[in-house]
């Protein structure tokens, strides 16, 4: 007797299939990363860092007419945190890459398990991770005097610039490791990553900026991002200031993720 | 009298004839050579050490435009005649570590091994590394100097302050090589020399580099004032803003020399651990 498999389109399972999944591969990631201080370490020391260096160096910037706020970590708490978001985002980069090359990629590939699922896990867990120097930032830009005025909106909408951004650069970072497919991607997502964000409102608000500058923050959808994240330190929180933010999450996140699906499906033949 | 005798190297006929200490230089030379030609050749080990100080000087150059009208500001032309000696600084920090991670690496493919086993003098080894990541480091320099010129920072001190701003980060290269060389030697593995660079990183940050002490508050400023990056970083400012100073020179130049004296202690202790376990 014989019996014939057919093959099941595992895509087609669903959330049901993929959601543990997807809580299986970002928390393995996460138990990597807590077993791992090279990968841990920097993700609560940079940001903190950032917060601290930026205040303390340029505090100087806020005496000048114009200038949104007297306090500079008002400001630069939300730099900081979406640094952190950042660096959460290529951490996902880093675990899909950590697994093409150890071979773990090719076995999920073979194995039934949604493909978006092993796309969506990484992202779980970036978003997880986003969260840690955002929580410490907030708690030392508090000890730092920061201010709330957006109330817990304000906070809301920190944890949602964020945790999107991290979403973003992370789908990002699974596409460009798909494509190149080699553990050194991730320096050109790292440095692609930062080099959206620097020319931004980071530091300095749109109307101190001068030259390319204005111009480069101007076009720069992570303007939008800084805008929504930061509006609660700095008085009332407005739609006007959100929706433009949200929407460069939402379209960031779809593309690159878009993107990765098609690398992943490229990976897979 | 284990560790002295464990740097004699007894001298063959030729080398005899020759002298001990032209032979000593001749391979000093050759060890440079080899230590800049491998930097050079390795482009992931110094491109980013010109291209990340260049792109933080243009955003900050722009962002920071109108910080230089405020009152404590130093008279400047504009934000790039400022952060010039930073960039270079910074340039020379982010090489820094190379001379201890190509060391590490000798260590574990066997080459330092080899390099023990040969007739070379035991102090070549070390002053060819250092002297090598202080060429590439001068080499560096001198092209940040030229491009921020290109980009329209002045130098008030003309050419001798170019020349000065070069030999200051020659003399940081060597400082803060010493310590990378120290790690590398103790480690004898490149990640973990790699791992001092955000100590570096943060040094630099937590200093006069990227704005004025004076312009800053509390704990911050006083940490500031007293960073020795500081103490080199301001008086080569002077040199790039103001006029000519032999003092400026001279304050830039010691302070680096004397970091030196105590970063290539420490590597030459480890240097001397390193042979005893060898």
């Amino acid at each position: 007797m014989t019996t014939t498999t057919t093959p099941i389109d595992v895509d087609r399972l669903g959330p049901v299939a993929a959601g543990p999944v997807i809580r299986w591969l970002s928390g393995r990631a996460l138990r990597r990363m807590r077993r791992l201080p090279s990968l841990f370490v920097p993700v609560i020391l940079m940001p903190l860092f950032f917060v601290v260096a930026f205040t303390g160096s340029f505090d100087g910037v806020t005496r000048l007419d114009g200038f949104p706020t007297d306090e500079l970590v008002n400001w630069i708490a939300a730099y900081s945190m979406l640094q952190g978001a950042t660096m959460a985002g290529v951490g996902s980069a880093g675990v899909i890459a950590t697994d093409l090359e150890n071979g773990f990629l090719d076995r999920l590939l073979a194995s039934p398990v949604p493909r978006m699922a092993i796309l969506l896990g990484p992202l779980a867990y970036a978003a997880t991770r986003a969260l840690i120097p955002t929580t410490l930032v907030l708690l030392v830009a508090a000890a730092q005097g920061a201010d709330m005025p957006g109330g817990p909106m304000g906070i809301v909408l920190v944890y949602a610039g964020t945790v999107g951004t991290s979403m973003v650069i992370g789908s990002l970072g699974l596409a460009v490791v798909l494509r190149i497919r080699r553990y050194q991607a991730i320096s050109i997502v790292q440095m692609g990553a930062f080099l959206i964000l620097f020319p931004s409102i980071g530091q300095v608000p749109l109307g101190l900026l001068t030259g390319w500058m204005s111009t480069a923050a101007r076009v720069n959808p992570t303007t939008n991002v800084l805008r929504m994240t930061r509006q609660g330190f700095i008085g009332e929180v407005s739609w006007a200031d959100t929706w433009p933010g949200l929407v460069v999450i939402a379209v960031g996140t779809v593309v690159f993720l878009t993107w990765a699906r098609r690398e992943l499906d490229r990976l897979a033949g | 009298m284990a560790e002295s005798s464990s740097l004699v190297v007894r001298p063959t006929g030729e080398q005899a004839r020759r002298g001990r200490f032209t032979v000593a230089l001749e391979q000093i030379w050759v060890l440079t050579r080899r230590s800049v030609l491998a930097t050079w050749r390795n482009p992931g080990s110094w491109v980013p050490g010109l291209v990340f100080p260049l792109g933080i000087s243009a955003i900050y150059t722009a962002q920071f435009a109108r910080a230089i009208s405020l009152p404590g500001f130093p008279e400047v032309d504009s934000f790039l005649e400022f952060i010039l000696p930073a960039s270079v600084m910074q340039s020379i920090a982010f090489g820094s570590t190379n001379a201890g991670t190509d060391l590490a690496k000798d260590i574990e493919t066997g080459f330092f091994d080899r390099l023990i086993a040969s007739p070379v003098a035991r102090q070549s080894i070390l002053v060819g590394r250092i002297a090598g990541s202080a060429v590439f480091a001068a080499l560096q320099a001198a092209v940040l100097v030229v491009v921020f010129v290109i980009f329209g920072a002045g130098m008030a001190s003309g050419p001798a302050g170019a020349l000065a701003v070069v030999l200051v980060a020659t003399l940081l290269s060597v400082a803060l090589g010493g310590f990378g060389i120290a790690l590398g030697l103790r480690t004898g593995n490149q990640e973990a020399t790699q791992s001092t660079f955000p100590l570096v990183f943060v040094l630099i940050f937590v200093s006069s580099a990227f704005f004025p002490t004076t312009l800053m508050r509390g704990w911050y400023r006083q940490v500031a004032e007293v960073n020795p990056f500081s103490l080199i970083i301001d008086p080569t400012r002077r040199l790039v803003i103001e006029d000519w100073s032999w003092a400026d020179l001279g304050q830039a130049a010691g302070v680096s020399v004397a970091i030196a004296v105590v970063s290539l202690g420490l590597s030459y202790r480890q240097y001397l651990w390193r042979l005893r376990a060898t």
